[in-house]
């Protein structure tokens, strides 16, 4: 289950290339100081330098057989959906309130995740926002955002 | 229980450790009160069942609960987390041995003899080893914390900067050289780690650093939720895509639950080395999780029959369970006496109290010798209390494992997305746990291993204090370095490590074959 993956982890080696020469020349910018007195940039240029260099090793090592990111495309499916719901849970959640939000998205993950029926996800999505209301607004007073419903 | 009589009792008999002893007491006062019992069955429970469950691990389930241990004093807020992190070494060998299937990375030496031993009928029993085992290697562990921890709280009085930093400077080269199959992969996880934990406003100098012009950022980057997406939405992601086998349940009955004297002979060598092994390892950084192979293989050396491992041996799972449940031990006494965490777990106990306003290291022996005791003392408890509900509910926390990943995920999701926001109450933080969660599932895919990050950033602003305060301390006579013979030695060590790799490098290099991943 392998294969020659370079537009994949190639482009996560220049990637981290190119952050590792951003870090080094913001840590520059910001003043590394003297060995003796070393500025707030001098950690960070460690940092940058690390990564840069053990990035230069990588770049030299060449192509590697590496596991595929996506087997199929019902995969890649779910990683984009997966990735979207989260970027609307956080999106919604200030309008619609975390009850709303928390029911919803339980229940489409779990429909996404190909759980039978409709009854199940319900129940998944109301039995999931009872439990974090009783754990994070009763037992501990965390306060969550409530929307609309504040 | 009559304190004063006991502690003058324990005076008479112990004169030495006679005010440990009475501390140990006055902490298990503590610890017996409701809330404390309470957390630690709490704890101890959620670990087992985060141990059962493959994919969520202990680190992210602690990180998923340090918010809400913020409502509590900062010894009931250790006493769940670390409960956490034992239960879940309890829990890990169960679908190990029922299953097949390692609940934790930890546990998947025990697979090797354990689901061997379920086929041939002896699962109950080896449930029953491995609970002992990890009970007595969970005291043992525990006692040797009792003793070092206090001796090596007060040595640490006497570290300065220098030799802060060769410490962390050694974790550093052996967590990137031993502990991850490459160590520039390793090393890139590492510089990220350190460049994240810098973040912010420079504590040494009152300049933003790296904030994009983001007031978010300013307060820097939050270490949970970062924890919460390289190894908890990561993981979710990756299980979301895999197809799901159900795995098929060995059924033990309560009344199998008994090894024959046989094997009770068996174990007992297995288990105490086993526990002195996992709880020294543990002390090294990132030797813990290893603790348990090098387990095996001295079980395996020391067998009259080392050709029998793998086909149901007694001693592969005794050994390195043991050694599991010890090495938890041994790694939280860097942490509680230094304040240097090793390891995910100790990593998030340490932003615990730290967030509770109680900073580990030497002065926690002076300031809050009440935390580290009651500490203590829950983890007695705790131990007793895996122990109770290990053997019983076996057959309950194995069925735990059957739940199917589209019931899991969603719950786990929701409260990845609602502990993160429950940090700071702040969306910000939910951002930052998801793109690392979506830029963590790349990071395993091409096997960069997320713990170094972890470890890098937890450890980078320790790191970056003392390394400046050395700086400026020898920069007018660099040799007084070398009058820190602790300094000197971790140092050497950290070079001796990287020499040998570069040896080893470069000898595979001009041999004609061979694996050699630098």
């Amino acid at each position: 289950m392998t294969r020659k993956d370079f537009n994949g982890e190639v482009i996560l080696k220049w990637v981290l290339f190119i952050l590792g020469v951003y870090i080094i020349a913001g840590a520059l910018k910001l003043g590394v100081g003297t060995i003796g007195e070393p500025g707030p940039g001098c950690f960070p240029l460690i940092g940058g330098a690390v990564i840069l260099i053990s990035d230069i090793f990588l770049l030299l090592e060449g192509r590697r057989d590496t596991e595929r990111l996506f087997r199929s495309r019902n995969e890649l499916k779910i990683f984009i959906i997966m990735a979207f719901a989260f970027s609307l849970w956080i999106i919604a959640m200030p309008l619609l309130g975390y009850v709303i939000i928390t029911f919803l998205g339980t229940a489409s993950i779990s429909k996404v995740l190909k759980l039978e029926g409709w009854l199940k996800p319900l129940l998944l999505g109301v039995g999931t926002t009872l439990f974090i209301y009783l754990l994070f607004g009763y037992l501990f007073y965390i306060d969550l955002p409530k929307g609309f419903l504040s | 229980m009559d304190i004063c009589f006991t502690s003058t009792c324990l005076r008479v008999f112990s004169p030495n450790g006679s005010d440990e002893m009475e501390e140990l007491i006055n902490g298990l006062v503590a610890c017996l009160s409701l809330v404390n019992l309470v957390a630690c069955f709490s704890g101890v429970f959620l670990g087992t069942i985060v141990g059962v469950l493959p994919g969520l691990g202990p680190a992210a389930t602690m990180a998923l609960c340090l918010p809400l241990t913020l409502s509590f004093s900062p010894a009931t807020g250790i006493i769940v987390l670390a409960g956490i992190w034992f239960g879940a070494m309890y829990g890990g060998s169960t679908t190990s041995i029922l299953m097949n299937l390692p609940g934790e990375a930890a546990s998947v030496i025990t697979c090797i003899d354990g689901y061997q031993l379920g086929r041939k009928g002896r699962a109950g029993a080896a449930l029953a080893i491995v609970a002992v085992g990890s009970f007595v290697a969970g005291t043992i562990g525990i006692i040797g914390l009792q003793i070092f921890a206090p001796i090596l709280g007060t040595v640490a009085l006497y570290f300065g900067p220098a030799e802060y930093l060769s410490i962390v400077v050694v974790a550093f080269v052996l967590l990137s050289n031993l502990a991850t199959e490459s160590v520039r992969r390793s090393s890139i996880m590492l510089g990220l780690g350190l460049w994240l934990s810098s973040i912010g406003i420079s504590p040494m100098d009152g300049v933003t650093r790296f904030t994009f012009g983001l007031t978010d950022m300013t307060l820097g980057i939050s270490f949970v939720p970062i924890v919460m997406g390289l190894l908890g939405v990561a993981e979710i992601l990756n299980i979301s895509m895999e197809t799901y086998i159900e795995p098929v349940l060995t059924k033990v009955r309560f009344k199998e639950l008994y090894p024959n004297k046989e094997e009770m002979r068996r174990s007992i060598g297995p288990i105490v080395r086993g526990s002195f092994l996992g709880f020294f390892m543990g002390l090294i950084p990132s030797c813990g999780f290893i603790s348990t192979f090098i387990s095996y293989s001295l079980e395996m050396r020391l067998s009259k029959t080392p050709k029998a491992f793998g086909t149901g041996m007694v001693e592969g799972i005794a050994g390195p369970e043991s050694a599991n449940n010890s090495s938890v031990m041994g790694a939280m006494i860097p942490f509680l006496t230094l304040g240097l965490a090793f390891s995910a777990p100790s990593a998030i106990l340490l932003a615990a109290l730290r967030m509770h306003d109680v900073e580990p290291g030497p002065l926690l022996f002076l300031n809050n010798s009440d935390v580290f005791w009651t500490f203590v003392a829950a983890m007695y408890v705790g131990n007793i209390m895996l122990l109770i509900l290990n053997l019983p509910l076996v057959g309950f926390f194995a069925r735990i494992a059957l739940v199917k990943p589209k019931i899991l995920i969603p719950i786990v999701c929701t409260l990845c997305l609602v502990g993160s926001y429950a940090v700071r109450n702040s969306f910000f933080d939910v951002w930052v746990m998801i793109i690392s969660g979506v830029i963590g599932y790349f990071f395993r895919k091409w096997k960069y291993p997320p713990i170094p990050l972890v470890i890098g950033m937890i450890l980078g602003p320790i790191t970056e204090n003392n390394f400046r305060k050395s700086l400026k301390i020898f920069r007018d006579d660099w040799f007084q370095f070398f009058d820190r013979p602790l300094a000197v030695i971790f140092l050497s060590i950290a070079l001796a490590v990287i020499a040998y790799k570069i040896f080893v490098y470069l000898k595979g290099r001009s041999a004609p074959s061979g694996v050699n991943d630098f």
